[in-house]
């Protein structure tokens, strides 16, 4: 039973993070390697505002939410905007001097000492008892729950607003929906808000159940290849693939050798590249050489 | 012609001329992975020379430090340890970063015949005795030694026949201190269970612990970065274990033990703790006042023995300073650290390490609501 809760725990974390490279990636075909930068910036956001709000966690937890959309909107207008137009690679690279100028400034902002915002927050990350045997951290239940609900509410935003199925339109035929009236920028902006928010909540959470530290960007790229197995334009792949890797990973701890831990995610997404490389439930046609 | 070859010999000697200092020389991690246990050491070992300047410096000489950043990168490491012994002409050079830097850096220093302290980073073993003629190491960590005193103390506190597991990290270093400690349990009637590496950046450790839990230790050693060593210790509390935990005491142990408030977690380390509330630890807090300094003064004692060692070598140093006079007085060296440590710094010829190391331990006692000494200094012989 603690075997399953700790795959849970895992694969949510994971698909909390990858869902952001899915939704960039789908809508824009950028693929964002700034995405952990990204995501430990939403954890220091959370630090910020919950000693900015001290004694007001709720009010310190909606800051750093908005912060966190605010921060992913800002990203695309200040610099991938510019990109449209270029080739992918140029994005791409763009991206990956977004992540160093990122990662050089928290350490300038936040200095390199561990922070622990629940703490800051003024709550205990309780252990929650789980069936008969297993246990899990009020942090880890929190990710799964809100995993799941991240998750459906995307699925429902994508089908069944206006704005979703503008998303989805402009993923499919950019060209198609610009003709059709539908504002790209627009589109691509919400999509850069919502991919930085759901990796700065992964953020929030991994940095509420263990600090910050400089390592977090690391945990980041880690969950890439569960994005790239379960295909890089969907967001079922996502949870999918987010599940394959982390099983993996824990099974292998268990019961080969912890140090597996490290590879499984690449080893897997090593298979997937060499069988189907676009990934469970990737489209086939997506791929782009890069 | 006559002018022009005695403009070069001049510009030629210049640089030593002009150097009414003593100019000393630092790599360290200031940024990348690392940077937070490091760069307080070297924040707080330039305020202490700074204090030491502004009551007239060394041998009425001024101290010059001069900090380099390698961000924990071999590469990066050799380069300035070239400009450091080129173009600085430093007397004396420290490392202060990971273990990857140390190569390049030993090849620089061995080229030069320059000597090389390391100040706050693992101490190689070439230090211990019979010690390499040119390295030096002042930090707190002791590979071995530390074993030994954890597993000293696991004994004399355990009441029942000890069960004990291993966490450490995937780095080389760690791997092998708890490969050691894991071998001398034995030794010592201990039953070792169960040892767990995890890697440096984990994203959840509860799979690891899972299995630490499992085999059902009443003790757990780990000796590796704060991080691991106490996500570790996190995730077994929340799986319900509820043995006794041990482990090495970095330089935000005292932080970490009012936040964690676990009165079965026990850190040993060689440097006092300010609860100890040492004479010492009122000059720190003043001197880390003066710098302005931007990390809790708890964070500074190791920095500020670092400083000290390097006072006292200069001041054996006779004027003018060259890389072998300086050599000669670390050769010879006995510091006196105000009660940070067990007993005095010593280094010989045959020994750069030194002579003693000294261990408390520390634990929080939730009854007191405070820090509690657990065993006061216990001194280990370094030997050959």
């Amino acid at each position: 039973m603690q075997l399953a809760v700790n795959i849970a725990v895992l694969a949510a974390i994971y698909a909390l993070i990858s869902c952001g490279y899915v939704l960039i990636y789908r809508v824009s075909r950028v693929l964002s390697l700034a995405h952990g930068e990204l995501m430990m910036l939403g954890a220091y956001g959370l630090a910020a505002t919950a000693s900015l709000f001290s004694g007001h966690p709720l009010v310190a937890i909606a800051a750093s939410i908005a912060l966190a959309f605010l921060v992913g909107v800002a990203v695309y207008a200040a610099l991938m905007w510019r990109m449209t137009g270029e080739s992918v690679l140029a994005a791409v690279l763009a991206t990956i001097a977004l992540g160093i100028l990122l990662r050089g400034a928290m350490v300038l902002a936040f200095g390199n000492q561990t922070q622990y915002p629940l703490q800051s927050l003024g709550w205990t990350n309780a252990s929650i008892a789980f069936g008969g045997s297993a246990r899990v951290s009020a942090a880890g239940l929190t990710l799964i729950l809100l995993t799941a609900a991240v998750y459906a509410g995307l699925f429902a935003f994508l089908r069944m607003t206006r704005w979703g199925i503008r998303m989805r339109a402009a993923g499919q035929n950019p060209l198609l929906a610009a003709q059709r009236g539908i504002r790209l920028h627009g589109v691509y902006a919400l999509a850069w808000g919502l991919a930085t928010l759901t990796g700065g909540m992964a953020g929030m959470l991994i940095a509420c159940d263990a600090g910050i530290e400089s390592t977090l960007v690391t945990i980041g790229l880690k969950a890439f290849p569960a994005a790239l197995v379960g295909g890089l334009d969907s967001l079922a792949g996502a949870l999918v693939g987010s599940l394959v890797v982390a099983s993996a990973e824990v099974l292998l701890i268990h019961f080969v050798d912890p140090l597996l831990s490290d590879v499984v995610p690449f080893f897997v997404l090593l298979a997937m590249l060499a069988v189907r490389p676009w990934g469970l439930f990737g489209t086939r046609e997506e791929l782009d050489r890069v | 012609m006559k002018k022009t070859v005695l403009g070069i010999v001049l510009a030629a000697a210049l640089p030593a001329a002009a150097q009414d200092a003593y100019v000393v020389g630092v790599s360290a991690a200031m940024t990348g992975p690392g940077a937070g246990i490091y760069a307080p050491v070297v924040d707080a070992m330039k305020a202490y020379l700074d204090h030491v300047n502004a009551r007239g410096g060394v041998n009425g000489k001024q101290v010059r430090l001069i900090v380099q950043d390698d961000g924990a990168e071999p590469s990066r490491a050799a380069a300035n340890a070239k400009r450091l012994l080129a173009q600085d002409k430093v007397v004396l050079l420290i490392n202060t970063s990971l273990s990857s830097t140390y190569a390049p850096m030993v090849a620089e220093a061995r080229r030069a015949e320059v000597p090389l302290y390391f100040g706050g980073s693992v101490c190689p073993k070439d230090t211990y005795p019979p010690a390499d003629p040119l390295q030096f190491c002042s930090s707190a960590f002791g590979a071995n030694l530390d074993s030994q005193g954890a597993l000293a103390f696991v004994k004399a506190q355990a009441k029942e026949p000890v069960r004990i597991g291993f966490a450490a990290m995937a780095i080389p270093i760690a791997r092998a201190e708890i490969d050691y400690a894991e071998g001398l349990s034995k030794t010592m009637g201990m039953t070792p269970v169960a040892k767990q590496i995890s890697p440096p950046p984990a994203p959840d450790y509860t799979p690891f612990a899972t299995k630490l839990k499992d085999a059902n230790p009443n003790w757990v050693f780990s000796w590796s970065p704060w991080v691991s060593q106490v996500r570790t210790f996190e995730a077994l509390r929340r799986l319900g274990w509820s043995g006794r935990y041990l482990t090495w005491a970095h330089l935000n142990a005292e932080d970490e033990l009012a936040r964690i408030r676990d009165g079965e977690f026990y850190v040993i380390g060689t440097n006092a703790l300010f609860q100890d509330d040492l004479p010492v630890h009122a000059e720190i807090r003043a001197v880390t006042h003066r710098a302005n300094l931007k990390y809790p003064v708890t964070y500074l004692t190791e920095g500020f023995i670092a400083g000290l060692v390097i006072e006292s070598a200069l001041k054996a140093t006779p004027w003018p300073p060259t890389p072998k006079k300086v050599l000669a007085a670390m050769n010879n060296l006995k510091v006196d650290l105000k009660g940070l440590r067990g007993g005095p710094l010593e280094w010989t010829r045959e020994n750069h390490f030194r002579i003693r190391q000294h261990y408390r331990v520390w634990r929080w006692d939730p009854a007191k609501n405070a820090i509690v000494r657990v065993q006061d200094w216990q001194a280990i012989e370094v030997k050959r």
